[in-house]
Parts: structure tokens; sequence; C-alpha cells
């Protein structure tokens, strides 16, 4: 582990100068659950960890005309026991509560668990220097990846394994990033990039901005939501697969639905084509199996991954006839 | 089931047979046991609140005056030349005191250790880990077994990779398989699996003069310091191995490990004491796993289920290291005259086995009892009802000597009524739905003897305060309280009143706490030590009194005719007759020749197997144990809860990965190598059968710390196959394991 100086900064401001004096590696530190265990493994080797902690204006969750607004330093602990969360977005209920294990939500932040850093043993490991360290080769391709991504890998097989994003993401929740001209808004869906755009990173964040909010419209009227993780062990696991579906229904089918997917991909990955093919029809579990199956045929599995397509169709089912 | 209890009848006579004796006031070795008030009881930890509120000490809690820290550099490479090592710039860092080169040559194996260095903290020592440059010239490895028993694959050893360590025949099998009217042949296979302690390992080691002394997280301390002794070159006489608390060993500290000679070493080097502490990835890495096997089991019996013959090969891989001999309990559980072995080693360029919690047994009762559930199906017997029909009462599978107590059919009744074993499916896979309930069963048995020449001294102070020294090691299991029940019950004290002093190699001799030998050693020790203090006091207090010895009882702190307890001492004022501090000397005893002593146990495991994503639940385990007598039923119990939870793990989620291009392990860490959670552990439900052994020692008790750990994994397993109709023949089973064998049987239908 390299030596690194701590910041606490008070404001928004002072951390909006702290990441643009420029010169040093600078992390920001939420919750740290993700970022220190990246440090103690010497992935990480920042000069200088700006800790948020301190941030008292950070920490938020707030229900107004236009949705519910959410501050980045809100704990997944707070997040998950909020009751207008739990009556407005049961899915994210469910993906706040499904996230690592109870002392880790205490700790963990909405902010941190939509940053981590993703999921992948060689990149965890400084001693592979992977193509996303810099390096020329990807280890997964031909080596041990049985947790790897299915969709969108080409260069990189990272999986994302945020329980927070897909959910948002179904639910249309945007994201309020501070940079230094001011703020922007965008959709979270168009937080995240691949690595076939930059294999170093995970989303459009340059290194002075920051994630301060997430906003979610309110409900519609008939609108359900569920988060489904599958977890090789009872608890402590990040998802083998994860699906966060919303829906609105309308007699007894979907008007409309949005499929977002965790585990399977460098991102949160979006089902269009299962979207399509179940909205506005009566649901089934076969129709769904057919619908997904043809979506499946994008999923390019390596040697030892192959199950999690098997993993999908189960979920896709489970989740949609949940909220049928 | 009448027709099938044979040996356990043994026990039941021979209480009988003891409290007749008794009666007529005759020495038997072991005791009934009627009268005890708290051996066989719950007896909470005498240390437990020292250890929940973190004022234990373990080795890492020790810091001594000057101590230095050390680290290790460890190879990178699977298989790699060192060519060059310069230590300079290491050397020249402030703050570092010593820099040793721990190889040349060949490093074989990722964490194999090169270098190692001693500065004033932990970590300056890693930064001058940094500085050592070493130049490699890096070789071809090879890391799994099927591929290095190929022609051509990079040679481990000098020797060839594969090497057979074992084989054994009784009988004829090749007659046996002509006899036989059902022949059925199975592999079945098992990951590596990594010792992953609470505690890592941990040494402090201290020169004065030619004096050493070393706290380490051991379990063998004795063997340590004779280990230190001749490694160092210096008298076993000169060197004294404390071990305070500990947080789990499981066999990976069973002896004297590397990193520990070379606190020592480093510590010659200073002049000042030096302690190491290693981390996760090198309890990964460097000090040793449960080995990988592979093992086919072909086997013949009749129509009605008697066993014919039995023929097993194993290849098993304990990387640099042998691997497990595997074959004893299909050698020894059941009835069956013709048996054949083969068991081989084969070398790859990873880390040595050692022993792991029930070495051998666990992997060989996974292959056995998993073939023993699919044998029962060709023959369209009930699983249970096969094991019984080849109930064995002599070891050998009947062809040796008898046991000397076996309670195995009061644990598969017991069990069998307790699980609801009827709930079954009588055909595996036989039952509806996505979700499918299996039940299954596996059979356990051990050794856990104990060793004689084991020793125990008693203190009794002027003042009736009263010591128990020895020199084994409490690993976590409950040693100390135990020792302090077994003292208190003889001398008529509450276990509290005991003063426990173990874990020191100035204490008298115990044997390393490994094989489940701790109790039947140390306990007989002590109860022969606290008889003869009784014994003595009651010659005294006779004298005082004026009545015979014979009749003085000791409870409730005093020493009373039984005739009329009126008549009574306190033992404060026993023990002032001593008129000196007095030590009595306690020994196990031999075991008498002529039996088989061993320890035997059965598992019913409820499962449910999520056929659409291949989750496993372990719903519940019911643990049937015969061990003898029990002693403190509520750490026995924990035992067995924690033996199980290992065994779910490991039937679960647990297997250390490496990558085959690099040689280079990628989970060793806890987030990649995953354990149990709290949320994955079944409900429990230990069962002890509470036969005591005739004549394995003094208080009639076997050993418990692996027998927990044997049948769990198959039970699980067995389970799994009664619920959705295929056995997996492999652990972990993981749910990309039980998607593609439910996707392989749908293909075939």
């Amino acid at each position: 582990m390299k030596n690194f100086k701590i910041a606490e900064p008070k404001s928004i401001e002072q951390v909006s100068g702290l990441l643009s004096k420029g010169g040093e590696k600078v992390s920001l530190m939420a919750g740290g659950t993700d970022m220190l265990s990246e440090i103690k493994e010497g992935v990480a080797e920042p000069d200088l960890v700006v800790d948020l902690s301190a941030m008292k204006e950070l920490p938020f969750i707030r229900k107004n005309r236009d949705g519910m607004h959410i501050g980045a330093m809100t704990t997944l602990a707070d997040l998950a026991s909020d009751p207008a969360i739990r009556s407005d977005y049961p899915g994210l209920y469910e993906a706040a509560l499904s996230v690592g294990t109870p002392q880790l939500r205490n700790v963990g932040t909405v902010g941190g668990n939509l940053c981590q850093r993703p999921r992948c043993w060689y990149y965890r490991d400084a001693k592979f220097l992977c193509r996303k360290k810099g390096g020329s080769q990807c280890f997964a391709t031909r080596g041990r990846n049985k947790y790897h991504a299915i969709f969108g890998g080409g260069i990189c097989h990272i999986v994302y394994p945020s329980d927070l994003a897909p959910m948002l993401i179904a639910l249309d929740a945007k994201v309020v990033v501070v940079a230094p001209g001011g703020e922007k808004v965008l959709p979270l869906s168009e937080f995240y990039t691949l690595p076939s755009k930059n294999v170093r990173r995970e989303n459009i964040l340059n290194p002075n901005e920051f994630l301060r909010e997430i906003r979610i419209p309110p409900p519609k009227k008939g609108e359900r939501s569920t988060y489904m993780k599958l977890k090789e062990r009872g608890t402590w696991d990040f998802a083998l697969v994860s699906a966060a579906v919303k829906a609105t229904a309308g007699g007894n089918s979907f008007n409309d639905v949005k499929i977002v997917l965790g585990g399977v991909a460098p991102i949160p990955w979006r089902l269009e084509k299962v979207e399509q093919g179940v909205m506005k029809k009566k649901l089934s579990e076969s129709m769904i199996k057919e619908t997904a199956g043809a979506a499946l045929q994008e999923a390019r599995p390596m040697e030892e991954n192959r199950y999690k397509v098997a993993l999908v169709e189960a979920l896709l089912v489970r989740s949609l006839l949940s909220i049928a | 089931m009448k027709e099938h209890e044979i040996v356990d009848d043994l026990n039941l006579a021979y209480l009988e047979e003891a409290r007749g004796k008794k009666a007529q006031g005759k020495d038997v070795p072991a005791e009934a046991g009627e009268d005890f008030k708290l051996i066989g009881q719950p007896t909470a930890r005498i240390d437990g609140r020292l250890i929940v509120t973190g004022r234990a000490k373990f080795t890492n809690d020790l810091t001594l005056m000057n101590m230095l820290h050390a680290k290790i550099l460890r190879s990178p490479f699977a298989s790699a030349e060192i060519v060059s090592m310069d230590l300079s710039q290491a050397q020249n860092l402030p703050g570092v005191k010593a820099v040793i080169k721990l190889k040349e040559g060949r490093v074989k194996y990722e964490g194999e250790q090169v270098a190692a260095v001693a500065a004033i903290s932990e970590k300056t020592a890693e930064e001058a880990l940094q500085l050592i440059k070493v130049d490699y010239k890096i070789l071809p490895h090879v890391v799994r077994p099927e591929k290095a028993v190929e022609e051509g694959a990079p040679q481990i050893h000098d020797s060839a990779n594969v090497e057979k360590f074992n084989e054994y025949s009784r009988g004829d099998v090749d007659k046996g398989f002509a006899e036989a009217e059902v022949v059925l042949e199975r592999t079945y296979k098992t990951a590596v699996e990594i010792h992953q302690t609470a505690e890592t390992h941990a040494s402090i080691a201290k020169l004065d003069e030619d004096r050493l002394t070393v706290w380490d997280s051991t379990q063998a301390a004795f063997s340590v310091r004779d280990g230190l002794a001749r490694t160092l070159g210096i008298p076993t006489s000169k060197v004294r191995v404390i071990k305070t608390y500990m947080g789990g060993g499981f066999g990976s500290k069973l002896g004297l490990n590397e990193h520990t000679v070379v606190a020592a070493r480093l510590a010659k080097e200073t002049g000042r004491p030096v302690k190491i502490v290693l981390n996760r990835r090198e309890n990964s890495l460097c000090v040793g796993n449960r080995p990988s096997t592979s093992i086919t089991i072909k086997g013949g019996a009749k129509k009605d289920g008697t066993l014919v013959c039995l023929s097993m090969k194993n290849y098993t891989c304990g990387g640099v290291g042998r691997g497990d001999r595997c074959s004893e309990p299909l050698i020894d559980i059941y009835k069956c005259p013709n048996v054949k072995v083969e068991e081989y080693t084969v070398y790859t360029n990873t880390g040595a086995s050692r022993p792991t919690r029930a070495p051998g047994h666990v992997q060989g009762t996974f292959a056995l009892e998993g073939f023993l559930d699919e044998l029962a199906d060709e023959l369209g017997l009930d699983p249970l009802e096969l094991r019984r029909k080849n109930y064995s009462s002599a070891n050998q599978g009947e062809t040796g000597i008898p046991y000397s107590s076996k309670g195995l059919n009061k644990c598969y009744e017991l069990g069998a009524a307790k699980i609801g074993w009827e709930r079954r499916n009588k055909k595996p896979g036989e039952g509806g739905g996505k979700i499918r309930r299996g039940l299954g069963v596996a059979s356990q048995i051990w050794w856990g003897a104990g060793v004689p020449g084991t020793l125990a001294d008693i203190k009794i102070h002027r003042d009736g305060s009263v010591e128990v020294i020895c020199g084994t090691q409490d690993i976590g299991c409950g040693t100390r309280t135990y020792i302090a029940t077994i003292a208190a019950e003889t001398l008529g004290l509450k276990p509290e009143d005991i003063a426990v002093k173990i874990g020191d190699t100035v204490y008298p001799w115990a044997p390393s706490s490994g094989g489940s030998q701790t109790t039947p050693s140390v306990a007989p020790a002590v109860r022969d030590a606290a008889l003869k203090a009784a014994e003595r006091l009651k010659q005294l207090v006779s004298t005082t009194l004026n009545i015979p010895a014979s009749r003085i009882v000791l409870a409730g702190k005093k020493l009373f005719d039984k005739e009329n307890p009126d008549v009574s001492v306190t033992f404060q004022d026993a023990a002032k007759e001593l008129r000196r501090e007095a030590v009595f000397h306690g020994e196990r005893s031999d075991l008498p020749a002529g039996f088989a002593y061993n320890s035997f146990g059965a598992h019913f495991a409820e499962v449910e197997v999520d056929t659409e994503t291949g989750q496993i639940r372990v719903a519940k385990v019911v643990a049937v144990h015969d061990v003898g007598r029990v002693i403190n039923r509520l750490t026995a119990e924990s035992q067995v809860v924690g033996g199980i939870t290992q065994g779910v793990s490991t039937a679960l989620f647990e297997e250390r990965l490496i990558d085959d291009n690099t040689g280079q392990m990628v989970n060793p860490n806890l987030q990649g190598y995953k354990i149990s959670t709290s949320m994955d552990i079944p409900e429990i439900v230990p069962i002890f059968v509470d036969l005591i052994d005739p004549r394995i020692n003094n208080l009639g008790t076997k050993g418990l710390g692996e027998p927990p750990r044997i049948p769990i994994s198959a039970a699980v397993a067995n389970a799994v196959y009664n619920a959705i109709g295929i056995h997996l023949r492999e652990i972990p089973m993981t749910p990309d394991k039980v998607l593609k064998a439910l996707q392989g049987k749908e293909a075939n239908s």
C-alpha cells in the first residue's frame, strides 16, 4: 500500500477545488468500502484521498413534486429504510437491501455504489497487468472467467456489480454531476461507458467531476418495479446475474416495461428486445422464454460463464411474472 | 433393524456390567459415569468472556521490547529460475535491520519464499521487499493435474509428475467382480480447499543468549519446538514454544512452518525479537491446502445389496506436496471381502498440500458415500438399508480386529428418525417442480483414540487453590474448559475454581492438536492426575475424620462421609493437610491391544435445489455421532456445528482457482474464495449416541475434532442426487455445475 494524503472538504466548492488542482492522482472516497480494498491491494495508488464523509449537504432523501432526490452520500442502509422509497419504488428498496451485508450497507453510499470500480479478479489483483490497468491483454478471455461478462465484453470482460444502477436506470433516474463549469444533469443510462470506448474507466466522469445527486421521476399510475439478484451464497456476494424491472400495468399486460440486467456486462445491460417482445402482450412463462431466447442469441459467453445465459432467462421469467 | 444390531450392544452390555462391578466396589477402566455432575453436561467456556471481549491475547496481540517486524518476499511465478538477487537497496533502506536470502535456483510455485526482511515497522519491511531485485527466468509451468499427467508436461520434481504412493489389497477383486450381480464404476472429484483460519499464521521469535523462545499460533507447540531445534541445530532443551489463544488451524498450523524458522533466523541475525504475521494472500498460497482428488470406484454387489468387491483408484494433487491418502474409509467401514486400492499423487506447480481437517477421509468419504448411493439406486435399495446390510463389527471390512465400540447403527437409527428419512424420494429425482427437495445420508469413520503417554499435572496449593498444568494447546475447541471441568468433577469443585495452565512446552508433554486426539489424550491424563489427588486427600481426611477412605466423597467443595454427610471437612482444610504444595502426575494410559479404536457418525442432509438457477440450499442437517463419552455437551455441539459449516461451505462454494496461462491464483482472498456465510448455514441438529467406550481410556471418550467434517459434503451431494436424480460427483456444487448437469440430463432424456 502506498502512502497518501487525505483531505476532508466541507463544501461542494472545496471538493471541486481539490479535484481541479491537477498534478496529483486524486481519489474520491464516499463510504470507502470499495476504494480502500483497491488501495490495500495496490490496484489504486492515489496521492490524495478526498474523504466526503464530512459533507453535511450530501446525505439526503427528499420527495419533491418532480420526484425523489437522493444525495450521493446517503447510506444504502438509509435508502433501504426510507418509507417513501419503499412505497414508491419497491424495486429500489429491494436493490438497496441486496447490497453486501448490514455492515457494508451502514457504510456504503448511493454515490459510491454507482461509482464503484468493476469486478474482475484479474483487474482487482495488482499482479495481473491487464488491459484495464494499462496492459495489453484481457486475462479473462482465455483464463478463469466464471463471473465475467456475457454481453458487451470484447476487449475487457469486467462486470459492473452495482445493484442500484440497473434498478435506477430502469426507473429512468438522472444523475447530477458537478463539473468545473457548473452542474450537468444526464440520464443514468448515459452515465456508464463500455470498455470499447475507454477501457480504463466505466463512466463519463472526468477527473475533475463528481456525482452529487440522483433524481428519480415520480412513479406513474400502475407502476411497479422489482429487483431480483442471483448469488452463489446467501449474503455478501455480488450478483451472478441480477434483473431490474419496472413496468406500468394496463389490463393484464404491460403498457410500458424497462428491463436492465446487472452482473452480465461491463455496464448495466438493458434488454430492449425483450422489452419490445413482452410489451402489451399477455405474459406467460413460455412467451417470456421465447422472447428471452431470441435476445440471448446476442450473448457471447466464454468457457466458464455460459450458465449465466440460463440464469438471465430464469430471472426474466421470475421478475416479469412477479409484477404482472 | 434387529438383524443389524451387532456391536452397539457391546457397549450396553458393558455398561450393565460396569454398573454391577461398581456396585461391588471393583475398579473398572472407564466409569459408567452416572454419578458425574459436570462431565457430560453443557459447560460454558471458562475463557469465553475473555475471548469475546477482546482481552484474550493472540500471538499477533503480543509486542515485545525492541521487537522487529518481518516480511517475506515470495515468488510471483509458478515456475522460474532465480538468475540473480540483489538485496543491497533493501539493506540500505533506513529502518531495515536484516535482509536474508531464502532461496536459490528454482522456485516451483506461486508464493514460494525467496527472501525476508526484518525492519522496525511492518510498513518499512513492506517497502524493503519492493527494493529487493530478483531477476527471474520464467520456466514452463503446469497447474492443472489433468495437464500434469500428460506426456511432455513440465516436470515438477526430479521424479515423474505421477507417483504411486499407496496400495492395498485383500481377497481377490477379480473373483469378486465375477461373483457380482451388479457392477458400477464412477469417478468423483473434489477441489482444492484452503484452510481459511480466522487468525492467519503468526510467530514471534526471541533469542536470549543461546535460548530461543517462540510464540506461535500453532496446533503443535512440542512439534514446533522439536522442528526448530532440528532445523536450527540447537538442543531441544534450549527451545521453548508458547501458544496463547488461537483463531483456528484446521491442519495448516500442525507443525513447524517456514515463516517461523524465518523469524528465528532473523532474531538471531539482528539480536532482537522478530514478529511475523502472514496475510490472507500468503494464507491462500503457501501454508497448505486440502489436495484435490479424482477418485474412481468400481464396485460389485449381489442383488440383495451384499458388497462383494470394491476397487479404488485415487489421483490426488497436492501441488509440490504429496496429496492425501483417501482409501481408509473404503478399506475399513463396510463389510467387503475383496478390496483393491491404488493411490497416485500428481505434482503441479502449486503450493504444497497439508493435512486439512480429516485429511483424505473427507475426499474418500465423498467418493465412497456417493458411490453407495448410486449403487443403491442401481439395486433399487434404500441407501440407508444398503449401508446397514454391509455393517461391520471388525475393521478392514470385517476382516480385521473388532472395534472396541461402534455406535454407528444407533447413529443411523436416531438420525433417520429425526430427519424423517421416509420423506426422501424413493427414486432419486422423482419429485416434480422447479424447486426439488431431497434427503441424503453419509457415514463416517475416523480415528481419535488419543496418544498414550500424554501427561498432565495437578497442583494443589496450601490455600486449597488448584492448578492443572499441561503442555497441550487450546486451538479454539474448548480444551481449557474441559480440563477445568474434569478436575472440578473429580475434586468436588467448580470449573471456575481451577486455574488451567496450558500452551507451553515447559509444561508436561502433550501431543499435537490434530487428528481429533487432544481430548482423548489430555482428558484421561487430567482425570488420572485428579483421581490421584483425590485419593491422597481422602487418605489424609480419613485419618482426621477416622473413617475409611473408601467412604469419603469429594463434592460441593467438601470431603465427606457418604454414609453420614454431616461428617465433613472443607476442600480448603483438606488441602492444608498436604502441608506443602503438592503435585500429582497424571498420564494417559496405553490402549489395550486387540481392538480397533474408531469414532463413527452419520449425517442426514435435507436440501432444496432450484432447477432453473442451479442454486442449492441446505435446509437441515441431522448429525449423529458416536464419540464415546461426551465431556462438554456445549462445546461438543459447537464442534459439530463448525464441522458442518465448513463441510456445507466446501460442498457448495469453496475452490482454489488458478489461471492456467500464468499459473497464478485468481482468488487468494475472501472475496473470490467464497466461504459460507451465516445465511448459508442450515438448521443443525447435533445428537450424540452416548455409548461409552469400555477400554479406550479412563473416561471412555473419543475425539470429535474431525468427525463432523467428514460426511457432510457427501451427505449434501447425496441429498442433491435424491432431489434431482443426478449425482454431480464433484464439489463444490456451484450453480454453473448444477445447471450443466441438469442440461445434460435433459439432453439425454
